[in-house]
């Protein structure tokens, strides 16, 4: 019961940097490449601490978890669990295509073998998969542009090489702050299957960012993720390598 | 009264062919005995042995568990159930449990496990697991003095993470709240064997499971026993109608493939068995139109004198009913201790067989009134049925005709 | 003899009734017998071919240790050699080599577990009933896209001919992560659970390359020339093969538990056929001595005038030996043509399922020659055998006592 979240939606969670509007070129016969590049190229180098407050809701139950996001590049991350207290601790490390998994309570890290990478992370929409998988967009998507008095929407369609579950990816962005507005993610017959909705443009150091993110599957009723951002820092201090290593994840914390 | 003697007479007049028919009538009877008492005593023994095994006589789930088990689908230790089944005059004891898909880490070896929370009193009570453990102390629901709950462990699984009692096992699975369930268990007895339905199974104390997958006061399954097992689908009409919100299945529905199946087995057999009963009576029909054919002139003299044609049918029901009586008196004689001996002994197979996922290793036959009586019956109608139409014929003779030849 | 043999056979006939009853009697037997056999034939070979013609032939090549859990790395590296070999062997009547794989199953819909298998179509054709399978879309071509899933796995993912299938597994050696996509090509239903629930096939080329194995396979299944699995030739094959950590069992290895119901089944007819030819003994004794009976005056004045008793038995004997003939011809023909029958439109028996085997369709009988020459002969001897007695009787009597009853 899990749903392949689209990378892009998830590389946009994990690296907040690539929602800053300034470095978007401002000219009007849009490069369309150069625009998601530019949101791309906005993660490279990147390091980033975020303090997220994320939603889960089902039929059969309502969470919500605070935890703190470390991001180096595209290819390391590390998120740690606040609340609530049962979890605290609960640590997740990506390193590239690789993820483990820290739980306290028996002191064990757990690399997360390829049969779980479909599975949902810590119970939400999102799947293990979703953190893990880099694409470069415009290597592996065609890229179709059409524009709206307020809006640019970007038609990504993959190639015929592409590994990927979805015909189509539907990007929304808002024109005048840069920002995305929204990601539908289709089947081959046109169907919408899950949506991503960005909502609440706050400042974070100075860049304006769409601090809520809710993430709805279509073909299941009740369930629904919700991301908040509830801080986002875009220079933090010590954030090095050796943050990304298994050594750290087994630290008490 | 004149009747009876005349055909008991009438039957010892042809020695030989009396005893040959009758012998060929016990041979039946006791071929018949025989296989009832099989299959009824070895399906009757498989079931009885997975009943009490672990599925118990019937089983209460929530909505559709039983097909498409989903961790939500429970019920709740509030609601009626305990309640009805405490009162029920049907139920004998219950116990419930919880599921949970999961993995179980140990080492450097990791394999997939079925999670089991039981509460071990009503579960010894109920079933047999107290009886399975094969090494180390069935457990109870208390933690250790290190604050680790102690778990059972299937023969398979224990293999695979090479675990011996007082081991580490960590089981991670997922919450009924979205969670990643994870905690770890001394390993305090392992149980049952490499082909027992649970060998990949993990048992927890119910607290414990209750805690592990954030799932609190509730269950996905009561198995109950029953005082008597015949009385499954009585007791399942009774429960349901007091628990409407809840699908009460009696074991047939439960491990329907192997109900099936054996429906099946049976209806064959008993095939198998009318066939064979026919063809013994082919003879039997020789036998009565011989000795009715011989004493066309006796029949014919009692009608001239006055006996009406029913009572000459008769007589002819009569003599051939009691002669299969009388064989089947020998038989159930016969019989008697070859079936004792098969219900209380009984013989092993080389090998278990797999009937409908359910494993057959023991034929043991079935002592009843039933498996007696049945098979009389049977062969009673037969004779009656065979005996019909020669009684009639001897009843048409012509009595003049008759007194000639 | 010939006065013999002319004398029995219109004896049978002065009491055609009585000898109707008793042919019917022993050919019902006969044609009983026939028929349990044929029946239990061929549920037995619809067991058997359920397991070795669906898709694990007759017999399977593996690494050793490879049944046990599965293991990816444990992969026969020298597969081609192996191949090469079989394909020269002319004992061997078919062979398909196949990758597989544990791996998740992803549509845009939902996500499931199931095993992938890699097989090359054309010989994967000679080996399995895949192709027949086949209920929607098409068989596998050479592309590299190509995805047969079975229906009630389409089904949980929602998926449909053309969609998108994203398999998920871990390479061999390495462990890491691996994906690919497909396009559901095929929808296979064999009626089997365990097949059609969870296995995926997939061209071999391509498995490899997911996999991550060059020219290596998991397993190769074979087919024989001679369908007795048990015959040495076979067996040689096997034990050629056998050889250091390469392992080739027959399907009885493979599923034993199909093998004890096999040989449950032959004990019990052995015993079922014993008992019902004693029953059936005891009538033509019966018959027997009905008819010397009638005839008792008769064997008195035979006997009086000279007759030797063993003249008298082997009179008796030749009518129990025509009738037993007679008996033959009329069960054969009701055995036969019930056989025939039920050979092409097969007996319903409703959902069953043995040994781990649904068996929910009609079951073709199967006749066998040895239906028609071993148990005719059966029944000959028995029937003489039953005849023994009377016939002894009838070479006893005693002329005074004969010629004194006017039955």
């Amino acid at each position: 019961m899990v749903k392949k979240r689209r990378l892009v939606l998830l590389l946009i969670f994990l690296f907040p940097g690539a929602l800053c509007a300034e470095s978007v070129t401002n000219n009007t016969a849009l490069d369309v490449i150069k625009l998601i590049d530019d949101m791309e190229e906005l993660y490279r180098g990147d390091a980033s601490k975020a303090e997220i407050t994320m939603r889960v809701e089902t039929p059969y139950y309502k969470r919500s978890m605070k935890m703190e996001s470390i991001n180096l590049g595209t290819e390391k991350a590390f998120i740690r669990i606040l609340s609530p207290k049962k979890e605290r601790g609960v640590s997740t490390l990506k390193i590239d295509k690789e993820m483990w998994n820290y739980l306290p309570k028996i002191n064990k890290v757990i690399k997360v073998p390829p049969s779980l990478m479909m599975g949902s992370w810590m119970g939400s929409d999102f799947t293990n998969d979703d953190l893990v998988k880099q694409t470069t967009l415009t290597e592996e998507y065609n890229l179709e542009l059409a524009e709206t008095d307020d809006t640019y929407i970007i038609n990504l369609t993959p190639r015929a090489q592409t590994v990927t579950v979805w015909g189509r990816i539907e990007y929304t962005i808002s024109r005048a702050d840069r920002i995305p507005l929204s990601q539908g993610f289709y089947d081959d017959k046109g169907d919408l299957i899950r949506s991503l909705v960005f909502k609440d443009p706050k400042m974070f150091q100075g860049r304006l960012i769409p601090s809520v993110m809710e993430m709805i599957p279509l073909n299941k009723e009740g369930h629904k993720t919700v991301i908040v951002y509830d801080a986002l820092d875009f220079s933090p201090s010590g954030v090095n390598d050796s943050i990304f290593s298994l050594r750290n994840l087994r630290k008490r914390f | 009264m004149l009747m009876w003697k005349l055909a008991f007479r009438n039957i010892f007049r042809q020695r030989r062919r009396s005893i040959l028919t009758a012998l060929s009538m016990t041979g039946g009877y006791v071929l018949c005995v025989l296989s009832f008492s099989m299959t009824e005593g070895s399906y009757n023994n498989v079931i009885k042995i997975f009943t009490e095994d672990h599925t118990g006589d019937i089983q209460i789930h929530s909505e559709d568990y039983l097909t498409r088990p989903k961790i939500h689908k429970n019920i709740d230790d509030n609601a009626d159930v305990e309640r009805v089944l405490n009162q029920s005059e049907f139920v004998r004891s219950y116990t419930k449990r919880v599921f949970s898909p999961g993995l179980a880490y140990a080492g450097n070896e990791n394999t997939p496990v079925k999670i089991v929370g039981i509460d071990p009193d009503l579960e010894s009570e109920t079933s047999r697991l107290a009886d399975k453990v094969k090494q180390g102390v069935y457990f109870n629901n208390q933690p250790n003095d290190d604050g680790y709950f102690t778990a059972m462990i299937g023969v398979s699984a224990a293999a695979s993470l090479q675990l011996n009692i007082g081991d580490e096992l960590i089981l991670i699975s997922q919450g009924a709240d979205g969670s990643i369930a994870n905690d770890i268990y001394i390993i305090g007895a392992i149980v049952g064997s490499r082909s027992s339905w649970d060998s990949a199974t993990v048992y927890l104390p119910l607290n414990a499971a209750h805690d592990f997958l954030s799932l609190y006061g509730k269950s996905h399954q009561y198995a109950l026993v029953l005082n008597d097992s015949a009385d499954v689908i009585a007791a399942t009409q009774s429960i349901q109608a007091q628990l409407p919100a809840f699908s009460v299945s009696p074991w047939m529905v439960v491990e329907e493939t192997f109900y099936k199946t054996m429906q099946a087995d049976k209806e064959g057999n008993l095939f198998g068995l009318f066939i064979i009963v026919f063809i013994v009576f082919i003879g039997v029909l020789n036998t009565v139109l011989m000795s009715v054919l011989e004493r066309t002139h006796e029949f014919g003299v009692l009608k001239a004198i006055g006996s009406r044609p029913a009572t000459i049918t008769v007589m002819i029901l009569l003599e051939t009913t009691l002669l299969a009586f009388l064989s089947v008196v020998a038989g159930i004689i016969l019989a008697i201790p070859i079936i004792y001996w098969f219900a209380n002994v009984g013989f092993a197979m080389p090998e278990p067989v797999d009937v409908g996922g359910i494993a057959f290793q023991h034929m043991k036959g079935e002592f009843s009134l039933e498996v007696f009586l049945l098979p009389l019956l049977f062969i009673l109608s037969f004779a009656i049925v065979v005996a019909i139409l020669p009684g009639i014929r001897a009843a048409k003779v012509l009595p003049t005709e008759a007194m000639r030849g | 003899m010939m006065l013999t043999y002319k004398l029995a056979l219109r004896n049978i006939f002065r009491n055609t009734r009585r000898t109707i009853l008793t042919v019917m009697l022993i050919g019902f037997s006969l044609a009983a017998l026939i028929l349990t056999d044929a029946v239990t034939s061929g549920m037995i070979k619809v067991m058997v071919e359920s397991v070795t013609k669906t898709i694990s032939g007759e017999a399977q090549i593996h690494k050793k240790g490879f049944r046990e859990n599965l293991d990816i790395d444990l992969y026969l590296e020298n597969s081609s050699t192996i191949e090469g070999q079989l394909a020269a062997d002319d004992r061997v009547k078919a062979y398909s080599p196949r990758v597989i794989a544990a791996g998740m199953i992803s549509s845009s819909y939902n996500v499931s577990s199931g095993a992938v298998y890699g097989v090359d179509g054309e010989q994967e054709a000679t080996v399995s009933k895949l192709k027949e399978a086949i209920v929607e879309g098409e068989y596998l071509s050479d592309s590299p896209t190509e995805i047969l899933i079975g229906r009630p796995m389409a089904e949980l993912l929602e998926i449909g001919l053309g969609d998108r299938i994203v398999i998920t597994l871990a390479e061999a050696d390495t462990g890491e992560l691996s994906q690919a996509l497909f396009r559901v090509s095929g929808v296979f239903f064999f009626g089997m659970r365990e097949f059609d629930e969870n296995l995926v096939f997939v061209n071999i080329d391509k498995a490899r390359e997911v996999v991550n194995i060059d020219n290596a396979s998991h397993e190769i299944a074979l087919l024989f020339h001679d369908t007795d699995i048990a015959a040495s030739d076979t067996q040689a094959v096997l034990s050629e093969l056998n050889q250091g950590d390469i392992e080739a069992l027959d399907w009885r290895s493979l599923f034993p538990e199909i093998t004890s119901v096999l040989e449950m089944s032959g004990f019990s007819s052995v015993i079922i056929g014993a008992i019902l030819f004693l029953l059936a003994s005891l009538g033509v004794i019966n018959s027997m001595f009905m008819s010397i009976y009638e005839r008792i005056y008769e064997f008195g004045v035979a006997k009086a005038i000279g007759t030797k008793p063993r003249q008298l038995l082997q009179l008796i004997l030749f009518e129990g030996f025509l009738i037993a003939l007679i008996s033959c011809a009329f069960g054969i023909a009701v055995g036969g043509s019930l056989g025939l029958y039920y050979e092409i439109n097969g007996i319903p028996l409703g959902e069953f399922e043995f040994a781990g085997v649904a068996l929910s369709n009609a079951i073709p009988t199967v006749l066998s020659i040895n239906q028609f020459t071993h148990f005719p002969i059966y029944v000959i001897l028995l029937t003489l055998t039953a005849t023994l007695y009377p016939a002894r009787f009838a070479a006893k009597i005693v002329p005074s006592e004969a010629l004194q009853k006017s039955l």
